[in-house]
């Protein structure tokens, strides 16, 4: 039997997938507080499902197995917090004083390095450039120590407390996710079932195989860094690589705070050598390389099978729409709501499907009104 | 679409022991099984799946009959008249063809049914479980080529 297949989703279903991711970030950006941890929720679960796998084979219920998993989880989570709290408690003040000190060393970096510019610019230096940007910034970090910070450290005190759903959530995925699958299954008619299971196993595989590359992602990056940066010789290499990994999470903003950090490190290290905090530029622009055209595509673009074009247009619109948050959630968004977009104008555009359910709806109807 | 579920929701869900494809399971690898199966119900006259259609699950009759057709320019064959514990669908999960014949219910039936791509997983989570499911699912394949070679059935290309 002949049928007509639709091949994909069109451009009007493209531009719907791009309107829902929008309006989807914005939404998310308002309920921001319960994204996050349903993120960090969602990583958790993707990262204790293969072990609870194991724990299944070995005889125990999908419900102990949850059990057991989320609970050495929590044990381990409480144990490093019980473990890290008096070291971070005892050095607050330090950690504060060293951060200052940093940044005044990036400060100074920043005026040295200009104030070289105007030498050899005569543009520059009628243009006073070093003053205006120091008395910028000046003026900027007063602005923003008395403005946003206590504003900003309210509103990550007002977080805290919910991020501590994201275990009850990693939990909740570990133990009901597949019975929740089959609850949105059941709900679909018979002549959509196959189709349906598709789009829930791609949505799953897109999810799994995002958080997957950028876990990857972030191990990779950090090696590199770490290794460049003990090659030129910063203090802290390994945790300054974890740092700067983690912040690459953030689309460009991410990257550009990470470089920041690391140059501030490098210029306070090494305050008469320029050359050194130059270098860490240089092996963030590399990292930086490597991270666009080998490891992104071998991780993370892999999982979303997305054009780089569409790729970066929607992380300016995502950072465009929803700031930080967009930026971070744009990716995945995207990915699961193309997933979806597609799947659904394949099914809407097939006739034999839509035929096959009203023949079904005819006979239940049939079979319900037989003895009226 | 139904939100809120059938009115069989709340039922225990049947057991897969009298499906020829599991019945060399043991108690403990039982469970494994069921945590992956959806179950359907169909009434006489609708169709399961169409033939071209992207196989993507294996389905085991659990109460009713199920017949298998295959259009042959304007004529309609019957392939098979399935029942109770009858696999049909199986090379969806050996490839990704489309589906060779269309399915359909001839009596109200129950149907459990398994997507290719949990199955693809059990082979990494649980091969001990997935070889044996396939050991059967051999047997199942060599069997209906037998009875299509000596002229019984001819579904051996489901």
């Amino acid at each position: 039997m002949r049928r007509l297949r639709p091949s994909g989703a069109g451009p009007l279903a493209w531009c719907g997938i791009l309107l829902a991711t929008t309006l989807a970030l914005y939404l998310f950006q308002q309920v921001l507080w319960l994204v996050l941890p349903f993120l960090f929720g969602l990583i958790a679960y993707y990262f204790l499902a293969y072990p609870m796998q194991r724990l299944m084979f070995a005889g125990l219920s999908q419900e102990s197995a949850a059990n057991i998993t989320v609970g050495v989880f929590a044990l381990l989570l409480v144990g490093a917090f019980a473990f890290m709290l008096p070291r971070f408690a005892a050095q607050a003040v330090g950690v504060q004083e060293t951060g200052m000190r940093y940044l005044q060393g990036g400060l100074l970096l920043l005026d040295q390095t200009l104030r070289a510019l105007e030498q050899q610019s005569r543009f520059m230096r009628d243009a006073h450039v070093a003053d205006a940007v120091s008395s910028y910034i000046a003026a900027a970090g007063e602005g923003f120590a008395q403005n946003r910070l206590p504003s900003l450290m309210m509103s990550v005190a007002a977080w805290l407390p919910s991020m501590l759903l994201a275990p009850f959530l990693a939990y909740f995925f570990l133990r009901d996710g597949r019975r929740f699958q089959r609850f949105l299954a059941r709900a679909v008619p018979n002549a959509y079932f196959e189709r349906t299971l598709h789009l829930l196993y791609e949505v799953d595989r897109t999810t799994r195989a995002y958080f997957q590359g950028l876990v990857k992602l972030t191990v990779l990056d950090a090696v590199c860094l770490a290794a460049g940066l003990w090659v030129i010789g910063l203090s802290s290499p390994l945790t300054l690589g974890i740092i700067t990994a983690v912040l690459a999470w953030i689309s460009f903003v991410g990257s550009v705070i990470g470089c920041a950090l690391v140059v501030m490190v490098a210029a306070t290290d090494f305050p008469g050598s320029p050359s050194i905090a130059y270098a860490s530029i240089g092996l963030f622009i590399l990292v930086r390389l490597l991270d666009d055209f080998i490891f992104m595509p071998l991780t993370i673009g892999r999982s979303l099978r997305m054009h780089p074009l569409i790729t970066v247009l929607m992380i300016f619109v995502g950072g465009a729409v929803a700031g930080v948050a967009g930026l971070l959630l744009v990716l995945p968004v995207l990915g699961v709501i193309m997933v979806i977009g597609e799947t659904l104008s394949i099914v809407a555009s097939d006739p034999r499907l839509r035929a096959r359910h009203a023949h079904a709806r005819r006979l239940r109807w049939q079979a319900v009104t037989r003895d009226l | 679409m139904r939100l809120f579920g059938r009115h069989d929701a709340h039922e225990a869900p049947h057991p897969l022991r009298q499906i020829k494809l599991f019945s060399t399971l043991s108690r403990r690898e039982m469970p494994v099984v069921q945590a992956l199966r959806h179950e359907r119900s169909y009434l006489a006259g609708e169709v399961v799946f169409d033939e071209g259609d992207d196989g993507e699950a294996i389905y085991a009759i659990v109460s009713g009959e199920v017949e298998i057709l295959r259009h042959d320019g304007g004529r309609q064959q019957r392939l098979a008249l399935l029942a109770a514990g009858e696999v049909f669908g199986e090379l969806a999960l050996l490839d990704q063809a489309p589906r060779a014949a269309q399915a359909r219910a001839t009596a109200d039936c129950v149907l459990v049914v398994f997507f290719r791509a949990d199955f693809m997983n059990l082979l990494e989570t649980h091969p001990k479980i997935a070889s044996k499911i396939a050991l059967s699912l051999a047997r199942h394949l060599g069997g209906r080529l037998r009875q299509a070679n000596a002229g019984q059935r001819q579904d051996g290309h489901l």
